[in-house]
């Protein structure tokens, strides 16, 4: 089997248990999940089998070389002729479309190709085994639910559309399927729309969203201004000369390949705001939170694991664009920090178990963005390395929360139950080993990732110390040339002496520089090192917070959950226990074996030579270690004299800060904020617009639909439905035509 | 251009059905043999597979009056493709055994009858598509509308629906006169009933270049300022004649009263397969205009004259047909009377295309006469849009109604004391679909996915084949748009249909309101064949299949577009066609396919 019959099959599995749910769930009754888990488990081994094969493919590890396969299922629909490339556009790559050609009109084409690279792979290889896994969970969790079928067809549907996003090779269908998760999300947030929260959450989530795919469709318009194509990857026209992607080894291999300046700087924010708008990243993180009021697994899967993590992935993909703007990566990591502090922040006094978590997440998203914004290979990786392990111990403790949520007969208020490692123990292990990750406790996941993103910000913040150690793990990546002598034709020196671009040659490259850019100074990115380690001791605090709420203490059950509060069934606790393997062993195995940077490295994306020069060692750094396991240490100590043993429902730690508390626990009034300033004065431009809608529109609308209205009256006195004058105005209506061409044609 | 062996030879699927018509008739009549439609479709299978596959472009096979280049036989395959859907939708009409009581003996009887008459039109339909000859043309139409009187007045016995018959029936005759009278008036013109020497003697007329004469018999008497006279005669009459097939204005009367008093399956019939037969007939028609397929031979005025006309005419009726159809639909509640005013406007939206065919060929002259190619783009791929757009009404109109007959009736409102069981009702407005989504979700999905693509929702097939008629139309010339001037005109032409599509929403939508958003206390009661249900189903798989791929249809169509268009095709980019593959590197690809054997 080749490898692209495998990564058609991977969102080809789940798209059909979609229809078998969607179609047979009602007859199936209490078996309805067996088509969602029986097509998440084929599409979780095949996703591992693909991950083999791409593994083994990548080469050595001194001389990794990149894979990029790609498959076109079919083109949907292609307009000839749709683009013209400006003489001095991005779209006429220098050295790809050599001549006449490099200004030939092309067509407009949305094929339906997807992609095979390392970030895929491993994309793929996350969703569907945490998919697999919440979809076994939730057989006890959502059972005797009315929507049983319901809920396995959303969340196949889901693990569709999310791989149809990682494995997309096109900007057009990376928009479609960014929709469709979304979709899928809200679907799920409102999965109990009876109840009123959970419906005004999900209507929540769905509008904060739309600001951020607002973002994405006018960065999708950009890119195809700018580059003529929103293909990643190569295309051949129908002459037979290569159309450079927008991501495709040709546009890679060229230095000056990407825009910069203002709109190359505009397109990377766009992206931004769209990512911020998935990952739930300030300004628009408010979303997520209140996400929470769906199913416990739909939250570990979708709001947790996966779907938040597709801006993530948005970023890490484009890359190449965003080294071409330092000004928009310094914002993606100031972002990410202040996100990462935040709500880090306003995680310590939240009381609520999940909500803990929630914001936890968008925290820990907040560091892959902060070193996603640092440019290096080290960060990239980094980044993903961080998205992996997060994906596995946030999981875990989500899937752990929902056992406790089951147990306690729907309650998840920390202050109202206590002490469960008593009733609890296995549930209790497993929540214990994700926080031990999530705090960053070696020898756990999480101490891995978080160190190499600590790393990659302090090599930003401190270039001379890293500079030694740069060099020596640096590895080249030869990009593949491209089959076209790239520089030697006349019009190409024309066109280098337009834009400035000529520049590259001389090695005198003065880039096109936005106002933004200034803030790319090492004191910043000091900065944000310092905010970022100060966050990994709030992470320790705040989750070690609920797990001495939760877990320690005298024995405390809510009257909600009766008196048969007991350890979940064996199929909810499984999960549990396959999730806690990978979150002590995977970050730790990864690290030491440099697998997954490596293998990375190999990403198309990766191998622009912007990229490439950047610094890609993950040494072990001992100070960074000491300083981020002291952070932790620090957190888990404040956290154990606020709330373990017998002060564990206690809010004593909290009295202590006063008014910073009530800040806090309002979320720092950020959705009072935007209340204030947002909603109401839309509505208030709401009611105006109201007013002369109804006043001035609606008359003149009426009017406009009294004509077609009109008109068919009069027509209709026609249809008399008598003979001889449908025969006599059909006649006359001949002669008529006669005449016309007779006299006037 | 004799009949031959080998004409019997490609008329083998005509031939199939007709064999098949009669043994449904011989067998319904001596052995009291039930099962009618079952002929039918068997009869239908085999003609599909006996048709073989699409000629390419340049490839014509001729013999005696017929030929079989890529435009006949897509018209052959659609007519038959259609023919199955719509027999399986006839066969599960089951409106006299609900109506009336003890007629269910009766209606097993006559299916025999009414199987052998559809295939009889099947045949007709194609033979109008194969005919290269305007005798078999007219015997072909003919072939079609005498079995559709037949089967308008077997299939519904009551008062309306004789009277549907009748009006039918007399306004046929008419265009079928008018359309004779053109068909005398081309013999006038071109001295021959054989379409390629009529085509022949129109082009060179007035010609500076002698014509090599190919099996014309040139009559000696026709000049061009006879030609001149007889050319809007000529125009005016043909058009009725197609006109009154796709219920274009003004030949559009009897639709709504005809639909009204029809049963459903027969609304299927009358909606989908005549228009066939009138896009057939005008696209025939402006091809005696062009050159055929490699001939470098310049036309003469007439022909430039006939194409001139053409898409004048054609585009100014074409306006007003979408127009007075959508307009008429804003105001009905009959469904039947709804659909006739959306197939009014439909017939419009085709004919976008064939004015687009016949502006764009008459184009050519200017071109081939040594000018810069460069200037003028040319969109000869007017007839493909057409025969595409064709092709998704088709499927979208017979699923819907598949839909409805297999609805059928349902239970009035009748109190549970009374022991009498009351008469079934139709459905037949609006108001009796609502609530449909709850009482049959499946078939409310089906039609409301069926009207969306009627009305041209992306990504559905409607909306690709709007979407073709618009690029088509817009690329007639390149350049800048002066008023009054022939871009000018498809620009408007373009913007008038945008609009009709904006008119149609509102009464498609009105039905997916009724349906989804509307509650009902009665139930439907889905008491049709599961036949029907069956098409509604094979519809909807076959509407999704294009709307996610539509490349394969799209360049069958406009191979069979190209077939009659002429010569500059070849050079002619087109909608869907750029053969775009992805460049990656096939080298690591092979290297990991072997390193995994």
């Amino acid at each position: 089997m080749s490898p692209s019959f495998l990564l058609i099959l991977i969102p080809l599995l789940p798209l059909l248990a979609a229809l078998t749910s969607i179609i047979f769930g009602r007859r199936l009754g209490s078996r309805a999940h067996l088509p969602a888990v029986i097509g998440l488990a084929s599409a979780a081994v095949v996703a591992l089998a693909l991950l083999v094969v791409t593994v083994r493919s990548r080469g050595t590890a001194e001389t990794p070389r990149p894979i990029d396969i790609t498959t076109t299922l079919w083109q949907w629909a292609t307009i000839d002729n749709a683009y013209v490339p400006a003489i001095d556009s991005q779209a006429a790559v220098p050295g790809v479309a050599v001549g006449e050609d490099a200004y030939s009109a092309r067509p407009f084409s949305i094929s339906i190709t997807m992609r095979l690279d390392p970030l895929t792979a491993t994309m793929l290889m996350i969703i569907t085994s945490i998919g697999l896994l919440v979809a076994i969970y939730s057989i006890g969790y959502m059972h005797g639910d009315p929507g049983y079928p319901r809920f396995f067809a959303l969340v196949a549907m889901f693990v569709f559309s999310m791989s149809m996003l990682v494995a997309a090779s096109n900007f057009l269908l990376v928009y479609i399927f960014w929709e469709a998760v979304g979709a899928c999300s809200y679907l799920l947030i409102g999965f109990w729309f009876q109840k009123p929260e959970a419906a005004k959450a999900a209507k929540k989530a769905f509008l904060v969203n739309r600001i951020g795919d607002f973002g994405l469709a006018v960065a999708v318009f950009l890119l195809w201004l700018t580059y003529g194509t929103l293909d990643f990857h190569d295309t051949f026209s129908s002459e037979g000369t290569i159309l450079p992607g927008i991501l495709g080894q040709t546009r890679l291999a060229d230095v000056g390949g990407y825009v910069s300046g203002i709109v190359g700087t505009a397109i990377c924010l766009l992206l931004l705001l769209a990512a911020c708008g998935k990952s739930a990243q300030l300004p628009l993180h408010v979303w997520l939170p209140d996400a929470m009021e769906g199913p416990t697994p739909a939250s570990a899967l979708i709001h947790a694991a996966t779907m938040v993590t597709a801006g993530v992935y948005l970023i890490a993909r484009c890359t190449p664009l965003y080294m071409a703007c330092p000004g928009a990566l310094v914002m993606v990591s100031i972002v990410g920090t202040t996100t990462a502090l935040v709500a880090a922040l306003i995680g310590t006094v939240q009381n609520d178990l999940k909500r803990v978590l929630a914001y936890s997440t968008i925290s820990q998203l907040g560091y892959m963005f902060a070193c996603l914004g640092t440019g290096t290979l080290l960060g990239f990786t980094a980044a993903i390395f961080h998205l992996l392990t997060h994906a596995f111990f946030k999981a875990l403790l989500f899937l752990g929360a929902g056992s406790v949520m089951h147990s306690m007969g729907g309650v998840i208020d920390m202050q109202r139950f206590g002490g469960l490692r008593k009733i609890m123990p296995v549930t209790a292990v497993t929540f214990l080993i994700g926080s031990l990750a999530l705090a960053g406790i070696a020898p756990f996941a999480g101490f891995f990732s978080k160190d190499e993103i600590l790393a990659s910000l302090h090599s930003k913040g401190w270039p001379d110390v890293h500079h030694s150690v740069s060099n020596q793990h640096h590895a080249t990546i030869p990009t593949i040339p491209s089959p076209h002598s790239p520089r030697d034709t006349i019009h190409n020196v024309g066109y280098r002496e337009i834009t400035g671009y000529g520049q590259y040659l001389e090695g005198t490259h003065v880039p096109e520089t936005v106002g933004i850019d200034a803030l790319n100074q090492p004191i910043v990115w000091q900065t944000l090192f310092w905010m970022a380690l100060v966050t990994a001791g709030l992470t320790a605090f705040y989750t070690f917070r609920a797990v001495f709420m939760t877990f320690t203490g005298p024995l405390r059950v809510p009257e909600e959950a009766g008196d048969h509060a007991h350890e979940s069934p064996s199929v909810m606790t499984t999960p549990l226990i396959v999730l806690a393997i990978p979150a002590t062993f995977i970050g730790f195995i990864l690290f030491t074996t440099e697998g997954l940077a490596h293998f990375l490295a190999a990403t198309p994306s990766f191998t622009a030579p912007s990229v490439v020069s950047t610094t890609t060692a993950s040494v072990f750094h001992w100070d960074l270690a000491i300083q981020g396991t002291l952070a932790a240490t620090l957190g888990i100590v404040i956290a154990a004299v606020g709330h373990l043993g017998r002060r564990s429902d206690g809010p004593q730690l909290e009295r202590w800060l006063g008014p910073l508390r009530s800040f806090l626990e309002n979320r720092m009034f950020i959705d009072q904020f935007y209340n204030a300033i947002i909603v109401k004065p839309i509505k208030a431009i709401a009611f105006l617009t109201a007013l002369f809608e109804k006043y001035c529109i609606e008359r003149s609308v009426r009017l406009i639909a009294h004509l077609p209205l009109t008109l068919g009256g009069v027509v209709r006195r026609l249809q008399s439905g008598l003979l001889q004058r449908y025969a006599l105005a059909s006649v006359i209506g001949v002669l008529a035509i006669i005449v016309l061409l007779a006299w006037r044609l | 251009m004799t009949t031959s062996f080998e004409t019997f030879l490609l008329l083998s699927p005509e031939i199939t059905l007709f064999l098949a018509a009669l043994i449904a008739y011989l067998a319904a009549a001596f052995s009291g043999f039930q099962a009618g439609w079952l002929i039918a479709v068997t009869g239908l299978g085999i003609a599909i597979s006996l048709s073989g596959s699409q000629p390419e472009s340049g490839a014509t096979i001729s013999s005696g009056p017929i030929t079989i280049d890529g435009f006949s036989f897509y018209i052959r395959l659609l007519t038959y493709t259609a023919g199955l859907m719509l027999a399986l939708v006839q066969s599960g009409d089951y409106w006299k055994a609900a109506v009336q009581d003890n007629d269910a003996e009766e209606r097993r009887r006559v299916t025999g009858e009414e199987a052998g008459t559809f295939l009889i039109l099947l045949v007709g339909l194609s033979l109008v598509g194969l005919a290269n000859d305007l005798v078999l043309l007219f015997i072909g139409l003919e072939l079609v509308s005498i079995p559709t009187y037949i089967l308008l007045a077997l299939k519904r016995t009551d008062a309306a629906g004789q009277e549907a018959s009748l009006k039918y029936f007399f306004l046929s005759l008419v265009a079928s006169a008018l359309f004779l009278y053109s068909v005398v008036c081309l013999y006038g013109l071109g001295g021959s009933t054989s379409l390629p020497a009529i085509g022949n003697q129109l082009q060179s007329l007035g010609c500076t270049i002698a014509p090599i004469a190919d099996g014309s018999i040139a009559v000696g008497t026709i000049t061009i300022s006879m030609a001149a006279v007889l050319l809007p005669v000529t125009l005016g009459m043909a058009f009725a004649g197609a006109a009154f097939r796709m219920a274009a204005v003004p030949m559009h009367f009897y639709a709504p009263d005809v639909y009204e008093g029809t049963s459903t399956s027969n609304t299927a019939l009358l909606s989908t397969l005549p228009k066939i037969a009138g896009v057939v007939m005008l696209s025939r028609l402006i091809a005696l205009a062009i050159p055929p397929l490699g001939s470098l031979q310049n036309s003469g005025p007439v022909a430039e004259t006939l194409l001139l006309q053409s898409w004048q005419v054609i585009a100014i009726i074409a306006a007003i047909t979408m127009t007075v159809g959508n307009c008429m639909a804003l105001l009905q509640n009959n469904l039947r009377r709804l659909f006739a005013c959306s197939s009014i406007a439909h017939a419009g939206y085709l004919l976008v295309g064939l004015a687009a065919l016949a502006a764009a060929a008459g184009n050519r002259r200017v071109l081939l006469g040594g000018e810069s190619i460069e200037e003028t783009a040319l969109s000869l791929n007017g007839l493909g849009s057409t025969l595409f757009y064709l092709a998704t009404y088709i499927v979208a109109t017979i699923g819907f109604f598949g839909g409805l007959t297999y609805l059928g009736h349902r239970w009035p409102e009748w109190s549970t004391s009374s022991d009498k069981q009351p008469q079934l009702e139709e459905i037949k407005t609006v108001d009796d679909l609502n609530g449909l989504s709850s009482t049959n979700p499946v078939a409310a999905f089906c039609l409301a996915t069926f009207l969306l693509s009627l009305m041209g929702i992306p990504p559905l097939a409607g909306f690709w084949g709007k979407l073709s008629l618009v690029t088509s139309s817009l690329s007639v010339d390149s350049g800048n748009a002066v008023f009054g001037d022939r871009k000018a005109w498809f620009i408007g032409l373009s913007v008038v249909l945008v609009l009709n599509a904006a008119i149609a929403a509102a009464y498609y939508l009105r039905l997916i309101t009724a349906m989804y958003f509307k509650s009902t206390d009665k139930g439907v009661q889905a008491d049709g064949g599961l036949s029907s249900g069956l098409a509604m189903i094979v519809c909807l798989i076959v509407l999704v299949s294009i709307s996610i791929r539509p490349q394969g249809l799209f360049n069958s169509a406009l191979q069979a577009g190209n077939t009659l268009s002429g010569t500059l095709v070849a050079e002619t980019m087109a909608l869907f066609t750029t053969n775009t593959s992805t460049a990656s590197n096939t080298l690591i690809r092979e290297e990991i396919e072997n390193e995994i054997r």
